[in-house]
């Protein structure tokens, strides 16, 4: 069902062996100075193309997670795609993270200016916390509630949604998943994303991002805010497939195709979808 | 708790606030950005009271290492073997700054300057053991396998 599905998008159902990714915690190094002291280690790295301070990493003699330079929080294994979304934010001030464990975006983020952290899930936060502390984050502050239940107004909003996931990341992927569960969590994410809108203050910016490839949990949320909410998509510039604009048989927005759809066998990332809104 | 912990490397002092059982370095700027429900996590974290003894965050660690010269540089195998777990032997070492006395606390600095933890000095002269490691930044490999376990 899937692989016809993704037919349709232009897409396809291709599982591709990914590069590990590191992404630079420039809060304690440069990338070059990192770049220097792995290699002294025999770490093979090559620069993403993409991003601003990230290694694809080539070859390792050892496990990155047990060498000092993780444990000094010089860096943050990350997949490439899902270091896109903050870049391409660029927040100034203050961000909310809206879903935020286990914090990698969130540490991401404090790297730009200081950040509210939102998570709900009490297992989830110590992961966050355990991240924070190792990479020396000191302008995060971190809540354990619903996102729902913020009412501070924002400039700048992280909705990194809960979703089904893609191909890539579990094996049992399309077993576990059908178009049920895709729907239940396009409704949830509906509610976050308008959420999401009415916390953001005049002209500020929510970054929306999934890691599902299924338009219900993408493409078809963001025509729910533009439809419901007085909020406008703007360009995005970096890899990725152009949004949808004509999919199962729904015409959508024409600036959908603003957003980005990460194909893996495209891109070499994981599958994943980002939206950039402006509120009016 | 946390004051008694930093009277072991310097005279100066550390401003905090603490929530729950969590010592954070005071953040005045930050202090703007909260929301109206208690906060787990609030910028720097020091450290934790855990069954009434004071656990140092490796923040507070960092902090440290800027503001105290009781150190203990290593040397590449050092480093490796006391993010193991391991003592310090003098074959580690490559400096000592601060005093010299039996039983006192230790930064533990690599070649860096960075910090990966502390321990207590127990002597140099004729002694193979030079420092008692008592925490070290390998505790974040063991705590991310426990967040994976479970």
């Amino acid at each position: 069902m899937f692989k016809a599905r993704y037919k349709e998008m232009g897409g396809e159902l291709k599982v591709v062996k990914l590069n590990r990714c590191i992404r630079v915690n420039t809060k304690k190094i440069t990338a070059n100075e990192l770049k220097a002291r792995l290699e002294k280690k025999r770490v093979v790295l090559e620069k993403v193309p993409f991003l601003k301070n990230s290694f694809y990493v080539k070859s390792s003699k050892f496990n990155l997670v047990s060498c000092p330079e993780y444990l000094l929080g010089l860096f943050y294994i990350q997949e490439a795609a899902s270091q896109v979304p903050v870049e391409i934010m660029k927040p100034k001030g203050l961000v909310l993270d809206a879903c935020a464990a286990p914090g990698g975006k969130t540490s991401q983020l404090s790297e730009y200016c200081d950040v509210v952290a939102v998570e709900n899930k009490g297992e989830r936060l110590s992961v966050l916390e355990n991240n924070l502390e190792r990479l020396g984050v000191d302008n995060c502050i971190a809540y354990l509630m619903d996102f729902r239940a913020v009412s501070k107004k924002f400039n700048y909003i992280l909705l990194d949604a809960p979703c089904s996931g893609n191909f890539m990341l579990e094996n049992n992927w399309l077993r576990k998943n059908n178009l049920r569960r895709v729907e239940e969590r396009s409704e949830l994410q509906k509610e976050l994303i308008g959420h999401a809108i009415s916390l953001l203050n005049k002209d500020g910016v929510l970054v929306y991002s999934t890691c599902s490839l299924e338009p219900e949990e993408d493409e078809f949320v963001i025509q729910y805010a533009l439809d419901h909410f007085d909020v406008k998509l703007e360009k995005i510039e970096c890899i990725g497939d152009d949004g949808l604009t004509n999919i199962f048989g729904k015409k959508l927005d024409k600036n959908m195709r603003f957003c980005k759809r990460f194909w893996p066998h495209k891109t070499n990332t994981i599958g994943f979808f980002i939206a950039r809104l402006r509120k009016c | 708790m946390l004051d008694t912990f930093v009277k072991k490397f310097t005279d100066k002092e550390i401003k905090f606030v603490k929530i729950g059982k969590k010592y954070f370095l005071e953040n005045k700027k930050l202090e703007e950005n909260r929301l109206n429900v208690k906060e787990k996590f609030f910028g720097l974290l020091l450290g934790q009271d855990r069954e009434g003894k004071f656990t140092p965050s490796f923040g507070l660690l960092d902090l440290l290492s800027k503001m105290s010269n009781e150190k203990i540089f290593v040397k590449d195998i050092g480093e490796m073997d006391f993010l193991y777990g391991k003592h310090l032997r003098v074959r580690h070492v490559l400096r000592i700054e601060g005093e010299k006395k039996i039983g006192f606390l230790k930064l533990v600095q690599n070649e860096h300057d960075e910090n990966i933890g502390y321990g207590k000095y127990v002597g140099e002269e004729g002694k193979i053991q030079v420092l008692k490691h008592r925490m070290d930044r390998g505790i974040f490999l063991k705590r991310d396998k426990e967040k994976v376990m479970h």
